[in-house]
């Protein structure tokens, strides 16, 4: 019988289902035995109800300035539970490696002048925020929240692809994932113990409120974001609402006497931990720009009084730039003495001496990277690029060593992908979620798997025309679901407070030194 | 040109300056709420003691202290009512001495070993405001050459202090280093940041200081006299040396430092975010008087 898997060829990758063609993994077969039978055009009915959905709940995300349904494929990607122990285990390592690296860039500066990370790497980067210095974090904790991206190599290696401990999204991807999911494929699930995802917003909760100043007794926590034009509004309001918790605006929020307060109707209440969804830039105009006016002036000095925790903590960026990745294996070495679990992708350093050569003589071979590229932009995969780009690249590195890095390209693995109406390979990456709570960095099983819809891609964000998959851990025995705490009545938030000529104008003064 | 070596100290005995900074801010319109940082605190260092300091705001609310990155001691408050006008005093008695001896310098070769891989390098790249055309690092390489660490502090200084003629109103608050050079004409912060830009441009570390100068170099006693905030500043010679670069000396008992940074934005002596209706800038005197 002819069936949407007939014709699928394995591409020069490791193909995350099939071991060899025809060869079903072991931890696939159920998905395999239970997609098989369906018709093409029923699955593609399938995934327009699915799309359907996803826009109805307002789960979108911006492509080419327009926005769409988050577009999630319908077969899942599935880690066994030997698999996810390894990425749980190097996950936490990673990050308290991460953690450490900040509390020493922040205090005493240990491993620079050990000469494990260069003093450069610190001093000159855009992200390290000195203000930030002298902030005390309840518990030690600053990154409570990380996204550390994967991806599997030709081997079936898991390697670390990048690491988020400034403010990562997707998460509201991985939950809404598992919904749509379980409710166009219920049959799906009835073969296997697939550990559920819905305990997130609780664990992010307990170490939000776990990270509340000393000594406050009810800590109140709030998400604060840049507002309805940003593109993860929606992941922002449903983390709200999922643990119970007020959404604000920096408008919303007020700094008095350094301690800072939330306007609602009934007059204004403390808040004790910000979970801040804006860039650090933008926190606080008194301290960054001066121009923003989606912050909280004040904000920072009330984080440096102790009296309010600001998730994640300010500064932040030091730790995950393209650059300091190239050391994160040392960092683990060095402060925690173990080896690293998870390796890097093998990658160079331009602004080393000999390497810039070595870099530019194979530049056709090697993915380019900006130190300070989001979202994917500004990567050049050499064996991919024509002659006029990789001669740009070149000139760009030459002219700034220090602002690229060069990796050895990873043939990311393969996940059957429906492409129209047939099965197609097609790559994926993973970023798993961790939550550090001060005792423990618990690390949410499975993670977002983005995928590259078109043919041979091997850039996965959603902003370049990347989809998604629910990616399931097998459990080894029966999981419980977790009961949901019900989020008591929430105060409204008062209604937004202009200045004198009606418009919120924040000016910036200071006196010429003459 | 004219290359002083001013490199012997002037003075011989330590005095005690009282200092009085007011600023004085008139909002346009009553400002509905503003946050705010002050600098004006002066350190306690080897060649100055801090005996008395203090920050007072009117209208009067709590004010809260702290120690910045940059060892600089901030005093941060935030006014939560419409205010029409804000006046920030502060207080100091300062006692302050000589300088010592100069100690021989590094070579430029111990220099650039000392600052490649240490904090120092944090002094040794310019910032967007001390970032200057290569010409005018040029220029300044002609002026040093043959010169040791401290001799060229010196000349660089003055071919600054040559080309930018202390000119109040020219240049305002925002002006960067290159601005000043080409407008050829300043105040203290602006051609700080000159000379600041071009020694980091020839590998000398060098930070900006900010604090005050007493106008007079031999003052009377027990009377006050009106000055100003003042910056110079620190380059360093295996030690931080002060020079003033307007006044064209070392830094002497007559410098009392309140902070220390790359440039003035680490070190802004008055810093606010208010609502309310942009204004020209503040009303600031300051009030030297010599009680010892």
């Amino acid at each position: 019988m002819a069936d949407i898997f007939d014709a699928y060829a394995l591409a020069d990758a490791w193909d995350e289902m099939f071991e060899r063609p025809g060869e079903v993994r072991t931890a696939y077969e159920p998905v395999l035995a239970a997609l098989q039978p369906i018709e093409p055009s029923e699955l593609r009915f399938r995934a327009d109800q699915m799309a359907r959905a996803f826009t109805d709940r307002g789960v979108t995300y911006a492509f080419a300035g327009e926005e769409r349904p988050w577009p999630l494929d319908l077969v899942p990607r599935i880690l066994d539970a030997l698999e996810w122990d390894l990425i749980q285990r190097g996950v936490r390592q990673r990050v308290r490696a991460l953690e450490a690296y900040l509390a020493d860039a922040y205090g005493h500066a240990r491993a620079f002048e050990d000469g494990v990370v260069p003093w450069r790497l610190l001093l000159n980067s855009a992200h390290f925020h000195r203000a930030a210095h002298g902030i005390e974090p309840p518990g030690g904790v600053r990154i409570h929240v990380a996204g550390i991206d994967l991806v599997r190599d030709e081997a079936g290696d898991f390697r670390v692809l990048e690491d988020n401990v400034r403010v990562p999204s997707g998460v509201s991807y991985v939950i809404e994932n598992r919904r749509a999911m379980t409710r166009i494929f219920p049959s799906l699930f009835a073969e296997q113990h697939v550990v559920p995802v819905d305990g997130y917003a609780q664990r992010l909760l307990a170490a939000l409120r776990a990270a509340a100043p000393d000594g406050t007794a009810d800590p109140r926590v709030v998400v604060l974001t840049p507002g309805p034009n940003n593109a993860a509004y929606f992941e922002h309001a449903l983390l709200a609402r999922l643990m119970g918790v007020q959404l604000v605006e920096g408008h919303d929020l007020v700094c008095r006497n350094n301690r800072v307060w939330m306007r609602t109707t009934r007059g204004e209440v403390p808040v004790h931990v910000v979970y801040r969804r804006l860039d650090d830039d933008f926190l606080d105009p008194l301290h960054f720009r001066p121009d923003s006016v989606i912050g909280c002036p004040g904000i920072l000095s009330a984080a440096m009084a102790g009296n309010v925790t600001l998730a994640n903590a300010v500064g932040n960026g030091i730790a995950d730039d393209k650059l300091l990745y190239t050391y994160v294996p040392d960092l683990i070495r060095y402060y925690l003495s173990e080896e690293p679990i998870l390796p890097n992708v093998e990658s160079f350093r331009p602004d080393e001496p000999g390497q810039l050569e070595a870099v530019l003589d194979q530049i056709d071979q090697l993915v380019i990277k900006p130190v300070d590229g989001a979202g994917g932009q500004g990567i050049v995969i050499g064996p991919k690029s024509d002659r006029e780009t990789l001669e740009e690249t070149r000139k760009a590195v030459i002219a700034d060593p220090r602002g690229f890095i060069a990796q050895r390209p990873v043939a990311l693995s393969t996940s059957p992908t429906l492409a129209g109406e047939r099965m197609a390979p097609r790559h994926i990456d993973l970023r798993p979620f961790a939550v550090n709570d001060g005792n423990d960095v618990w690390v949410l099983p499975g993670g977002l798997t983005r995928v590259a819809l078109q043919e041979g891609n091997l850039i996965v964000n959603s902003s370049q025309g990347g989809g998604s998959k629910d990616t399931w851990v097998l459990a080894e025995g029966p999981t419980e679901n977790p009961v949901p705490v019900s989020p008591g009545a929430l105060p409204d938030v008062a209604p937004r407070q202009l200045g004198p000529d009606g418009n919120p104008t924040v000016v910036q003064e200071g006196a010429q030194q003459q | 040109m004219n290359v002083n070596l001013n490199l012997t100290p002037t003075a011989t005995v330590s005095r005690r300056l009282r200092i009085k900074h007011t600023t004085r801010v008139s909002y346009a319109q009553p400002a509905a709420s503003s946050h705010n940082e002050v600098r004006m605190t002066p350190l306690t260092l080897p060649a100055q003691t801090t005996l008395d300091a203090r920050v007072t705001v009117n209208p009067t609310t709590p004010t809260w202290s702290y120690w910045d990155y940059w060892g600089t001691q901030v005093t941060s408050f935030d006014l939560m009512d419409p205010h029409a006008d804000l006046t920030i005093t502060a207080s100091s008695l300062v006692e302050t001495h000589p300088p010592g001896p100069l100690q021989g310098a590094p070579t430029w070769l111990e220099l650039a070993e000392q600052s490649a891989n240490s904090r120092l390098l944090e002094y040794a790249n310019p910032t967007p405001r001390t970032t200057i055309p290569a010409e005018l690092i040029e220029k300044a390489r002609e002026v040093a050459a043959g010169l040791d660490v401290h001799e060229t502090a010196v000349a660089v200084s003055s071919l600054v202090a040559d080309r930018v003629s202390y000119l109040p109103g020219v240049t305002g608050v925002n002006t960067s280093a290159a601005e000043a050079w080409d407008q050829g004409a300043g105040v203290c912060q602006d051609i700080a940041h000159v000379t600041i830009a071009l020694l980091r441009g020839l590998g000398l570390p060098t930070r900006y200081v900010s604090g005050y100068l007493h106008p007079e170099q031999e003052a009377e006693l027990h009377r006050p006299v009106a000055g100003q905030s003042h910056a110079w500043v620190d380059y360093w010679a295996g030690d931080w040396c002060g020079y003033d670069p307007t006044n064209r000396k070392r830094a002497d008992e007559s410098h009392v430092v309140v902070g220390r940074g790359r440039d003035y934005d680490d070190v802004t002596p008055h810093k606010g975010i208010y609502r309310g209706v942009a204004g020209g800038p503040p009303d600031v005197t300051v009030e030297f008087t010599r009680v010892g």
